[in-house]
């Protein structure tokens, strides 16, 4: 902690911002202050963080200090979520899911919304529904348990309930006479939470990413019940298709490289691992010596992503701010997330859980200029990639997980422009 | 500050602890030492994960130390909420005219400051006309913006802090433009659910880690969860709020092999991030009763000596 602090006061605010990790620690909530909260609404920085002491002594000045920090967590905490009049969003439950307007039957076309959903926003306002809910026939929005509890959290929605009707679903009925009252916080995690396979877990995962500006939406491996699983067609990549090229294109290219090799000269159990024959080049030797067996992500095939052990499945397509994203037609995915508990998961996962769920997401191969001049820049992207969010207790760690296949990289290929000894000087710091 | 009214009830939703109510939260961490980890969205800073809002999430082991000394009782949450249904029209037309009232409160304080900064600005700006310097005009504006009264800040917190308060204010008359305002929580309309047998859930289940946190927790340390450090729970000395932590903590059973390495690993880290590594656990079998494996518990630091 010294350290981080010590590297805090010395560089600026704007890069400290990046190296520490503000919301790792516990804040001062003092800081929190000092923003003006309630009126501006515009950015504002994040403070820095405050200073904190070793252990407790029994000055007053430090209880006093103390004293002030609980008083500024304890106003900070009791801020009410406020609905103007000008942005005001009432939604309503629906704890049966989705239902047509009163008055309309129900034809064969169905609602066109997930039946998953449970609130229904008749006059959605805002920018926050450019991204969140799904629109049925009748222009409503419906949220989904997770889209719901975050803007009631975040003071976007007013969710009204209980309504024992349906009129109340169709909005703009008369409030005075409606008996259904604005949904507390707390009732709203009671009904909520555990809601079509909702963990808290989730939740904290989803509504962090939406705080920091991320869109989030379900992905297909969200029910993890072992009945959505698809039963068979369990191939294991790591013990298949381990050889480069196996199979029958595996064959056609050792068929051709003898053809095409003359100086061919198989090495036997017995003699050098080289070969006999003449060698005329480094590279030659390079792949003579390649006889380890390595794995090449681009030749597995595609797996299903409900074909993987929970909770090491894709459950959350994330997208990042920059990303357009029209809600009836989602472009594909920035990111993909697997979300764990530590309480029920204590160990890493097993080669063949991250294996099944590496392959459960598209390939992504490194692309682009920059990727192609660095190695190590290559390496780190993979061919597959996923974020595992651990989360203990509440407090989240977002791990990125990729398929990096160091038998592509030919080292001994790489004929950089400038050649010489410092050419080799690059080999070696690069393959460390 | 007024204490709540013990027990405290502990919302118990799909497996987790929660609590919605902001004198329980800053209770149990000025008396009881109790932390847990804020989860929520604050609504006044809604784009940000570095101060985070209710609800507070216990660990099981914070949950059951309450309840082991009596402080709270868990509480089936959903089903709690359930009795909303049957809520008298009555109760309900009288807390949606309270809910009303507080956000006409609201909404005239939210005025009277407006006005009062207003003015203030303006006081500035022409107390800087007069000096006749560009560059302190400018300044003056910068400074108004960001100048909140510290009063002021409270004031209008304190409304909806104290429920007992704005419960028994008579309700006005409703105005053009009324706030809709999210209560925290659902107690009221709702009664105390702490009284009715049925809703009040059994003791938590907890790892076998517990009799170490419990010492721990007992010796006035504060405990929170250890993901961060790569250990069970981080020790704190005091309110994390002013205090670095201490330990890294990481529990075994007393005849539990310990493999070499993950001591070294503990050690290595917890010097390097200037804590200690702290090794316990209970002397008593997992067969015994929680109270006297409690009390059975060692511990140990391990530090690296860099000879």
């Amino acid at each position: 902690m010294e350290v981080d602090q010590e590297s805090l006061h010395a560089s600026k605010a704007e890069a400290t911002q990046v190296e520490t990790d503000l919301s790792d620690e516990t804040q001062d909530f003092r800081l929190l202050e000092r923003l003006s909260l309630l009126t501006d609404t515009s950015s504002s920085s994040l403070p820095k963080r405050g200073e904190k002491d070793f252990e407790p002594n029994p000055t007053v000045y430090q209880a006093d200090i103390l004293a002030a920090s609980r008083q500024a967590m304890h106003n900070a905490l009791s801020h009410p979520r406020m609905h103007p009049p000008k942005t005001h969003a009432l939604g309503f439950y629906a704890p049966d899911g989705p239902k047509p307007p009163p008055g309309v039957e129900l034809d064969h076309r169905g609602h066109g919304v997930s039946s998953n959903c449970c609130v229904c926003v008749p006059n959605p306002k805002g920018v926050v529904f450019k991204t969140i809910g799904q629109g049925d026939r009748w222009n409503r929005i419906w949220l989904l348990p997770e889209e719901a509890l975050y803007l009631l959290e975040r003071g976007s929605l007013d969710i009204r309930w209980p309504s024992s009707a349906d009129e109340h679903v169709a909005g703009g009925s008369d409030l005075e006479s409606d008996l259904s009252i604005p949904m507390s916080l707390q009732a709203a995690y009671a009904c909520f939470l555990g809601q079509s396979g909702l963990t808290l877990e989730r939740y904290s995962v989803y509504s962090s990413l939406r705080r920091l500006g991320y869109a989030v939406v379900r992905a297909s491996g969200w029910d993890d019940s072992p009945a959505a699983r698809a039963p068979d067609r369990r191939v294991d990549g790591y013990t298949q298709p381990q050889l480069r090229g196996a199979g029958l294109a595996g064959m056609f290219s050792m068929l051709f490289n003898w053809m095409h090799d003359p100086k061919s000269t198989a090495s036997t159990a017995a003699g050098p691992l080289v070969g006999t024959g003449i060698h005329r080049n480094y590279a030659h030797i390079y792949q003579k010596l390649a006889i380890i067996p390595w794995y090449d992500p681009t030749t597995v095939p595609d797996r299903d992503p409900l074909d993987t052990d929970a909770p090491f499945r894709v459950v959350f397509h994330i997208y990042k701010p920059s990303t357009a994203i029209k809600k009836s037609a989602l472009p594909p995915p920035d990111y993909r997330i697997a979300v764990v508990n530590t309480r029920e998961q204590t160990t890493l996962p097993t080669l063949s859980q991250l294996g099944a769920l590496l392959e459960s997401t598209p390939l992504d191969p490194p692309k682009g200029e920059k990727m192609d001049r660095i190695l190590s820049l290559r390496l780190r992207q993979g061919y597959r990639n996923v974020i595992l969010a651990v989360v203990d207790q509440g407090v989240a760690s977002y791990l990125r997980i990729s398929d990096v296949a160091f038998g592509k990289e030919k080292i001994y290929q790489n004929k950089g422009p400038p050649s010489g000894s410092k050419n080799q000087k690059n080999f070696k710091s690069k393959k460390r | 500050m007024d204490n709540p009214t013990l027990p405290i009830p502990i919302s118990h939703i799909s497996g987790r602890y929660l609590l919605f109510s902001i004198e329980a939260v800053t209770y149990l961490r000025r008396e009881h030492n109790i932390c847990g980890v804020l989860t929520g969205t604050l609504p006044q800073a809604s784009q940000q994960n570095v101060f985070l809002g209710l609800p507070l999430q216990l660990m099981p082991e914070e949950a059951r130390v309450l309840v082991d000394k009596g402080i709270a009782c868990i509480i089936d949450e959903a089903k709690a909420q359930t009795s909303m249904i049957s809520l008298m029209e009555e109760d309900r037309r009288r807390y949606k005219r309270e809910l009303e009232a507080q956000g006409h409160h609201v909404t005239r304080l939210l005025a009277d400051r407006k006005n009062k900064r207003k003015e203030e600005a303006l006081k500035k700006i022409a107390e800087n006309k007069a000096k006749k310097s560009a560059k302190a005009d400018a300044e003056s504006e910068a400074a108004a913006s960001s100048a909140i009264p510290a009063e002021e800040e409270s004031a209008i917190v304190d409304v909806f802090a104290d429920d007992s308060a704005s419960r028994s204010s008579t309700p006005t008359s409703a105005p053009q433009e009324i706030l809709g305002v999210t209560p925290p929580t659902s107690y009221p309309p709702l009664p105390n659910p702490t009284t009715s047998s049925d809703l009040v859930l059994s003791k938590p289940e907890v790892p076998l880690s517990y009799p170490l946190f419990a010492h721990l927790h007992s010796r006035g340390y504060f405990l929170s969860p250890g993901l961060r450090f790569g250990c069970q729970y981080v020790a704190y000395p005091g309110d994390p709020l002013r205090f670095h932590s201490h330990f890294l903590v990481v529990s075994a059973e007393y005849d539990q092999q310990i493999d070499l390495m993950d001591i070294v690993n503990g050690g290595r880290l917890g010097t390097g991030v200037k804590k200690g590594f702290l090794l316990g656990g209970p002397q008593k079998s997992r067969e015994e009763a929680e109270i006297e494996r409690t009390e059975s518990v060692v511990t140990y630091s391990i530090e690296w000596a860099g000879m």
